[in-house]
């Protein structure tokens, strides 16, 4: 309940005019305008707990930041609720302001002109943080995100990846229980986006933190959530962990296994079966929707039979989201 | 309290002046040229008559040259700094206005003051150099002074409001460039910056008294070179203040239907 976030059946519906192509359409346009209906978040539940990181993914266009900027209060929904750390955010928005933090990729909430740690200073103002625990959080930030030894120089000189670290750090300022995340990495180079997983571990972990992110790098992915929901034009297609994610779109793991004695007797395994068989080298894969994931069954595999070397090739996480994100399409026509 | 703890964002502009050096001396250039320029103008269109639409060279040269100095409390480059409405809608970044826990106009309104403090600092100095230069003329009296120095404030007041509608008017356009541009020049224009407004014909002032310009700098501007009398002052200073408070109220409307619009767009 605390840091917790709620939604329940969240909807919003945009109204927009279309363009009609060419001249002749601009004009009927403006005399006739045709209206167009966009459901772009159609009846979303899920639940957050507190200290927890949720990725909420999904192709471009699914709703995603949509879905964000209900929960900061930004948009009202169309229909349905939300409650995040108990407040309903669209209806108090300066109350829901306290208790979150936001960070929208591309977008920077700095002061173009001013050095950053002005901006900070604003901001420690704004939220009325008392100066001795904004100097300690700012160590804090500074110990993972390295900030200090660009955060005199002025926003307007900053390279993106700087940037959007000292965005982080100036989302996380007043110490807010809930923290949103839309495309938070995006443009950072490899080192720079493994600086802010670690921040962000750390935020979760060892503040407690509720996380919810969205990304399209699945690697991300991979390093920080337990937990994702998938969602694709505006509907909620999975929420689950990563390997109910694994089990449901990606089953292209094998399991290559050399028997120690070529003519061991081999069947087949709760939810796993045996797709090839050549002398002692065997390759085992998964059976239907129970199949295990690569990493029990690697271990079914071994437990069972004795060998003298194994491989297992899996379909990355890049893999199984393609795939999830086809079969979402398929579903929804 | 609540409008206090946001106070540093009325720093953003001095601040991101300082940091650039650049900007504050192309100011002063500026301004100097544009003063001598005035002065020399109004000496010149005096050199053959002693006095014109009742007002001596004195006179004149110190209007014109108050209306420079004054117009530089507020005409900063405000693009620059990327903290306009206009580069937010743009930019997106609106969206964080909406995510503090002080409300977007109030900021809005810190910002304002901020820079307007700044501007003054500028027309301050600038004041007490051509007073002591003799380009302009002191005030006539310590009750002038006083009756000026309030109907600047309300003057400034009424400005800030007419900036705070054309900002406003983004939220529905998207753009306001092209109302910015009708807005200084009206502004300039109808509140005396190019020429003291009697010098200009009866419809023109009929319909400038319409609007909210007037208000702006030709009436404090008036009072303290003596164009309009002390027993005139408190109906001046009265139709300021009511400017003050019927475009606070048209703004403060907008400002609900701006954060509606915000909320159904999604920035
Ligand atoms: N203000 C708006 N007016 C009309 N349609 C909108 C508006 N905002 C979003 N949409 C539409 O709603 C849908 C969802 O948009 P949203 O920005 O939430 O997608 P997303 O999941 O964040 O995608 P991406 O991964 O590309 O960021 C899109 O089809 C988009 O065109
Ligand atoms: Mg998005």
């Amino acid at each position: 309940m605390i840091g917790s976030i709620e939604v329940r059946g969240l909807s919003r519906t945009f109204h927009t005019t279309v363009r009609r192509p060419g001249f002749t359409g601009a004009l009927r346009s403006l005399v006739n305008p045709e209206r167009a209906v966009k459901h772009a978040v159609s009846d979303i539940t899920f639940d957050v707990s507190q200290g927890e990181l949720l990725a909420l993914l999904g192709p471009n266009g699914a709703g995603k930041s949509t879905t964000i900027k209900m929960l900061t209060g930004i948009l009202t929904p169309t229909s349905g609720e939300a409650r995040v750390a108990g407040v309903v955010p669209y209806r108090e928005r300066e109350r829901n302001a306290r208790n979150i933090g936001a960070v929208f990729g591309q977008r920077t909430q700095l002061w173009w002109d001013l050095p950053v740690r002005e901006s900070f200073a604003i901001l420690r103002d704004i939220y009325e943080v008392p100066r001795a625990e904004h100097a300690a959080r700012l160590r804090e930030f500074d110990d993972i995100l390295e900030l200090s030894t660009f955060w005199d120089t002025r926003v307007r000189h900053l390279s993106l990846g700087q940037r959007v670290r000292c965005d982080l750090a100036a989302a996380l300022l007043h110490d807010p229980m809930v923290v949103f995340l839309d495309e938070p990495t995006i443009g950072m180079d490899v080192v720079v986006k493994e600086q802010v997983r670690e921040f962000l571990r750390h935020q979760v972990e060892e503040r407690g933190r509720t996380v919810l992110l969205t990304t399209h790098d699945m690697t991300e992915v991979e390093r920080l959530a337990e937990r994702v929901v998938l969602i694709n034009h505006g509907r909620l297609v999975l929420d689950g962990t990563l390997d109910e994610i694994r089990r449901r779109f990606g089953s292209t793991w094998q399991v290559r296994a050399t028997l120690a004695d070529p003519h061991t007797p081999v069947g087949p395994l709760p939810g796993i079966v045996l797709v090839r068989r050549d002398g002692p080298q065997v390759v085992f894969g998964p059976d239907g929707p129970a199949a295990p994931t690569v990493h029990t069954a690697l271990k079914l595999v071994i437990e069972r039979y004795e060998v003298t070397g194994v491989a297992v090739d899996e379909a990355d996480l890049e893999d199984v989201m393609r795939a999830a994100y086809v079969h979402a399409n398929a579903e929804a026509v | 309290m609540a409008t206090l703890h946001g106070w540093r964002a009325a720093r953003v502009t001095p601040l991101g002046e300082l940091y650039t050096p650049p900007r504050i001396t192309a100011a002063v250039l500026r301004l100097t040229v544009q003063i001598v320029l005035v002065a020399s103008l109004w000496h010149g269109l005096y050199a053959h008559t002693g006095t014109t639409a009742g007002l001596t060279r004195d006179q004149a040269v110190t209007y014109a040259v108050l209306a420079v100095l004054a117009s530089r409390l507020r005409e900063l480059d405000q693009y620059a700094a990327r903290d306009t409405v206009v580069q937010h809608l743009h930019y997106g970044t609106i969206v964080y206005w909406y995510l503090r826990p002080l409300p977007p106009h109030r900021y809005y309104a810190l910002r304002a003051l901020g820079e307007q403090l700044y501007g003054f600092a500028w027309a301050l100095t600038g004041y007490v150099i051509c007073l002591a230069a003799g380009v302009v003329e002191p005030p006539g009296s310590a009750a002038v002074t006083g009756v000026f120095a309030l109907s600047l404030l309300l003057g400034q007041w009424v400005l800030y409001y007419v900036m705070l509608l054309i900002d406003q008017l983004c939220f529905w356009t998207l753009r306001n460039d092209a109302a910015i541009m009708i807005l200084i020049f009206a502004q300039n224009l109808l509140s005396g910056v190019y020429a003291p407004l009697w010098f200009f014909p009866d419809w023109f002032l009929t319909l400038s008294a319409f609007l909210p310009f007037q208000a702006t700098l030709s009436v404090p501007l008036s009072l303290y070179v003596g164009r309009i009398p002390l027993s005139d002052a408190g109906a001046q200073l009265a139709l300021q203040a009511a400017w003050v408070v019927a475009l606070s109220l048209v703004t403060r409307f907008l400002w609900r239907r701006a954060a509606r619009r915000v909320v159904s767009q999604g920035g």
